[in-house]
């Protein structure tokens, strides 16, 4: 893109600088911009979110040569009594991004002579459209591939913080249909209200009372649970409770989200989240954002902007300066760009500032299938939880279908995500399996896969970081393994607090009716 | 469409950093205007209802809120635009050479479904000031090579021609919500978040 008036110099004081435009980056960004600070915000990347964004089809299968250049620092503009600390420039690296296509640019069904009407009746009933790799690629714009899948629980701290700062107005989300496990080697639907428990029909009116009954019973007792359960599993307290089997699976694997190893009252609290959300905007807790997860940063963003923020992405982003025992500014470009506190990502952060440990990292596939995993009147919003086996880690599948706005019409996409043990194809593989089939004439009614991708994504917290006594950086973890931004919003607080103690974190922003359009303040550039 | 329940128009502002886009917008729904210019702070989107064709509509018209400044528009703000608004300054000439980066950002970034059809609106903006650079032939001239585009000349200042484009503006973009088979218009149940469900679950786990 060219234009002709390029602003190329960008302002250079400012009270915060913030690099990097991933989901914790951008809630600080726009909670101190809320409060009348000076932010400016950068990214190296031309596109916002970093790991949490969301790209089109055509983009994502490109994401694989897309890595940074290192960037070559002129170390001639420091002074004597400065030190540099160039950022880690590796940042946008993800690792051996591998795409497969199941699907040609000829369709064999249709060029071949169609010798059988049975045939292609069956292959309709299949899959309603046949689609070929171009017709995909031309419907690139179609979708929305994130990286970092989220949904989020309708009373979460993420719904709630969007809610109450106003930035909701934004956005638009649609409720997840149905939540599903997989449980003695088929797809169960997870009864989640209490009229789903009375409308399943895989258990008994028995476990129906005792299921409604632990649920209540949850919340009262809660002394007796601590003092007993203090170190004991979820899933050791849900066998005393004597439920049944089915029930256990329910509970532990789907509603709580947990492991046989989650202590019972992580177990207890994610029980009471998804109960808690029930019923607020739809008949499962959770939601998803339409066009995608990678629109959350930006909604942020704009927020930060709407206040007075300088935005600009891909920027040639150098490092930071120390003087004395505070960092003093920034470089990029060539600009020397100076602010009380600085804002950074840790995939970007200075080696000096990270203990080497090992990498930890999130399986993820992308899949796009012809039709849903379990078979709907309506095109459902899905999310299954599948438990761990064997030597597998539990895996987070989302499929969306084109009303989320994230594939075109007569697709489905599907992410599936877990905690990395060897590399993503290997962790998922066998949840590929009992899910998909690659075969086209396959006459059972597993979806087709159309198009398979395989990445990692690293997920390092931020308890490796050691900012030597330094008061004015400020390092964002970055993607991680919870199913909604919790975690990220729990974050972005507690740095924002550190950084401005005495300031309310994102009060409600005023609707465009409230905003008083006078001219009566000074004539003034905030950037200056 | 006889279905369709309220009709909210979804309007972008584009165009180089201090053409007038937020005065414009402020002009036309507040009938305001300041030349204390402060980079755009708490311009967000301002809502209008209008009558178009005897058709009460609400026009959203969404402000770049600066991030034009450096190219850093995010995707998310040209989602499901129904019409696209192109400023330049025609004391500027560097502004109007820029329009054709702003139409082309805004074509690949926002994808509408039939690309040559989308409703654009040209405004040259601050005729009242001297001197002219970009001359009404010129920028007409460019409307036609953009399969004709509307053009008009305001002037924020001085609420000229303001409320005359952007009526303009909703036409077209009605037109274009009407005529597009618009896919994302027709989802149903899309949620909109607000805080009117009451605070907190208690016992209240039944979906209904």
């Amino acid at each position: 893109m060219h234009f002709e008036i390029m602003d190329y110099e960008l302002p250079t004081n400012f009270d915060v600088v913030v690099v990097g435009t991933g989901i914790i980056e951008s809630i600080i960004s726009a909670a101190a911009s809320r409060i009348g600070k000076t932010v400016l915000h950068v990214d190296s990347n031309n596109f916002y979110g970093g790991l949490s964004s969301s790209f089109n089809l055509e983009s994502f299968l490109k994401l694989n040569i897309e890595k940074r250049k290192s960037i070559c620092m002129e170390h001639s503009s420091l002074n004597d009594t400065e030190t540099f600390f160039p950022i880690n420039n590796s940042d946008f690296t993800l690792d051996e991004v591998t795409h497969q296509w199941n699907i040609t640019n000829k369709n064999k069904n249709y060029s071949d002579e169609e010798n059988s009407a049975q045939e292609d009746i069956i292959a309709k009933e299949i899959c309603a459209k046949k689609w070929l790799k171009d017709d995909l690629l031309k419907e690139s714009r179609k979708f929305n591939i994130d990286l970092t899948p989220k949904v989020q629980y309708a009373r979460g701290d993420f719904i709630e913080l969007l809610i109450s700062s106003n930035i909701a107005r934004y956005s638009e989300y649609r409720s997840i249909t149905r939540v599903l496990t997989w449980f003695n080697n088929t797809l169960e639907v997870v009864p989640c209200s209490r009229s789903d428990i009375f409308a399943n029909n895989k258990i008994s009116i028995i476990e129906k009372r005792i299921l409604m009954k632990f649920f209540t019973s949850l919340d009262d007792n809660e002394d007796l649970i601590i003092k007993d359960y203090a170190s004991k599993t979820y899933k050791c307290f849900l066998t005393d409770k004597k439920l049944s089997k089915n029930l256990i699976h329910y509970i532990l694997y789907a509603i709580s989200n947990s492991t046989d190893s989650t202590l019972c009252l992580e177990g207890i609290g994610n029980t009471k989240k998804f109960l808690k959300s029930l019923g607020r905007f739809g008949k499962t807790p959770f939601l998803y954002s339409m066009f995608g997860s990678g629109d959350l940063p930006q909604e942020f963003c704009r927020l930060s902007a709407v206040f007075g923020s300088v935005f600009a992405l891909d920027q040639p982003i150098h490092g930071l300066i120390l003087e004395e025992n505070s960092f003093k500014s920034i470089l990029i470009g060539k600009q020397k760009i100076k602010a009380k506190n600085f804002v950074l990502g840790l995939n970007l952060t200075p080696d000096f500032f990270l203990n080497k440990v090992k990498k930890k990292f999130i399986s993820r596939g992308v899949f796009i299938t012809n039709k849903s995993i379990m078979d709907s009147d309506n095109e459902p919003l899905t999310l299954l939880l599948y438990p761990a086996e064997n030597d597998k880690n539990p895996c987070t599948v989302l499929e969306l279908p084109w009303l989320s706005s994230c594939c075109p019409k007569d697709t489905y996409l599907v992410h599936i995500s877990c905690n990395q043990i060897n590399n993503p194809e290997d962790d998922l593989k066998h949840c590929v399996k009992n899910l998909f089939t690659l075969n086209e004439d396959f006459k059972a009614f597993k979806p087709l896969i159309f198009y398979s991708s395989y990445f990692s994504i690293p997920t390092n917290s931020d308890e490796n970081v050691n900012l030597h006594d330094f008061n004015n950086l400020f390092i964002c973890p970055g993607p991680d393994s919870e199913l909604d931004f919790v975690t990220a919003v729990s974050k972005a607080k507690e740095l924002f607090l550190k950084m401005y103690p005495d300031d309310e974190f994102l009060p409600r922003a005023p609707d465009p009716e409230e905003i008083k359009w006078d001219g009566d303040e000074e004539p003034s550039d905030i950037a200056q | 469409m006889a279905h369709r329940k309220k009709v909210l128009l979804k309007v972008i502002i584009l165009g180089d950093s201090s053409v007038g886009k937020t005065s414009l917008m402020n002009q036309y729904v507040n009938r305001k205007f300041s030349n204390q210019y402060k980079a755009t702070i708490g311009a967000d989107f301002l809502t209008k209802e209008v009558t178009v064709d005897d058709k009460n509509v609400t026009m959203q018209i969404w402000d770049t809120a600066g991030q034009e400044r450096f190219q850093s528009l995010g995707v998310a703000f040209y989602r499901g635009a129904d019409c696209c608004v192109l400023v330049f300054d025609v004391t500027a000439p560097n502004t109007f050479k820029s329009l054709d980066s702003w139409r082309d950002e805004f074509l690949i970034q926002a994808s509408p479904r039939e690309p040559e059809n989308f409703p654009f609106v040209l405004l040259g903006n601050k005729v009242d000031l001297e001197p002219r650079a970009v001359s009404a032939k010129r920028a007409q001239l460019w409307c036609q090579s953009k399969n004709n585009i509307p053009y008009f000349e305001t002037s924020a200042k001085e609420g000229l021609n303001v409320e005359q484009a952007f009526l303009q503006i909703a036409k077209n973009a009605l037109a274009q919500q009407n005529s597009a088979v618009d896919l994302y218009n027709e989802f149903p149940d899309q949620i909109k978040l607000t805080n009117t469900q009451k605070p907190s679950g208690g016992g209240d786990s039944c979906a209904c």
